[in-house]
């Protein structure tokens, strides 16, 4: 897979060094910004009130 | 099956040429291996994700032990420099009437300091919603059991809520409070030193009666004014809720310069 996406970027070892480098950084964008946020009510790690539901 | 055909046909034709008789060989292999059978290719895909699934974990790690902290403080802070600045401004406007500016309840109702847990203050504010307590605030309980302010005088239990990681994780070091430590509440004209008189380590998180206006598990039975933190236990988890309960043992006038309790001093 990674292999894959390496061999499909344009240009040399070091442009494709610093494309890699942006699409990780915007993967962890979106990890932090959308998906996180949204996971994390439906993990049971952050409940802190009594409730009797 | 063509590529080492040629190979062969190469090896043949230049066999005094030691350069072009390595080559098709160290070629050839890393064909092999971009060329992978199915299986192999099935198999590496299926590693790199469990690789991904890891790397992902890791960084919901990350998410809710750092970044949420970062995010919250700065919401609360934002929201605390917000109830300040409205009170700095009805005091100002207020020595005459009080009345015009109006308190927003949405912004806050005060300040909990708890020397003993943390340095910091914490801003209180209405409900213990998710949404509520991820800007890294204390909220006081509407639901199920209401919470009775101390602003309005009367007996009950001001009951409170926050977070003990991630978002601002408030009330981390809840452990940390003995009995007799002070909580101190504080408004825009008042303080309120509550003292603590009960600690309740581990119960259900169904356990609504702490919250009750008489909090009889502390062991009071009669009617006062008391303060309850709530905040799930043990840490990293939300299995159990840990439970704090106070007495008000005094009230003080906000003076001039804001001096705080000696308490807190």
């Amino acid at each position: 897979m990674y292999s894959w996406i390496w061999r499909h970027l344009p240009g040399n070892g070091w442009v494709r060094a610093l494309i890699s480098l942006v699409l990780i950084v915007a993967v962890v964008y979106v990890l932090f910004q959308y998906v996180f946020p949204w996971a994390e009510p439906l993990l049971p790690f952050n409940d802190v009130t009594v409730d009797n539901q | 099956m063509r590529s080492s055909v040629k190979g062969r046909g190469n090896v043949a034709a230049t066999a005094d040429d030691t350069a072009q008789h390595s080559d098709p060989p160290a070629s050839s292999p890393t064909r092999r291996r971009r060329r992978m059978g199915p299986v192999a290719m099935v198999v590496s895909f299926f590693g790199e994700l469990l690789i991904t699934a890891g790397l992902v974990l890791g960084l919901f790690v990350v998410y809710s032990l750092w970044w949420t902290n970062v995010v919250a403080d700065r919401a609360a802070d934002k929201q605390a420099d917000k109830v300040r600045d409205a009170w700095a401004q009805e005091s100002d406007e207020g020595g005459s009437s009080g009345g015009p500016a109006s308190y927003d309840s949405k912004n806050g109702v005060g300040f909990l300091h708890v020397p003993a847990m943390t340095g910091d203050e914490i801003l209180v504010e209405k409900g213990t919603s998710m949404k509520v307590l991820n800007d890294g605030v204390a909220g006081y309980y509407t639901d199920p059991v209401k919470a009775t302010l101390p602003t309005s005088g009367e007996k009950g239990n001001f009951s409170l809520a926050a977070h003990r990681d991630g978002h601002g994780a408030k009330f981390h070091g809840i452990h940390k409070i003995e009995k007799g430590d002070p909580i101190v509440f504080e408004t825009k004209d008042t303080w309120y030193v509550y003292k603590t008189y009960a600690i309740l380590p581990e119960t259900s998180k169904y356990n609504v009666d702490v919250l009750g206006k008489i909090p009889k598990e502390s062991g009071r039975k009669k009617a006062g004014h008391y303060i309850t933190l709530t905040t799930c236990t043990p840490v990293y988890t939300s299995k159990y809720r840990y439970i704090v309960w106070g007495e008000l043992a005094r009230t003080e006038k906000v003076d001039q310069d804001r001096t705080p309790p000696a308490e807190l001093r």
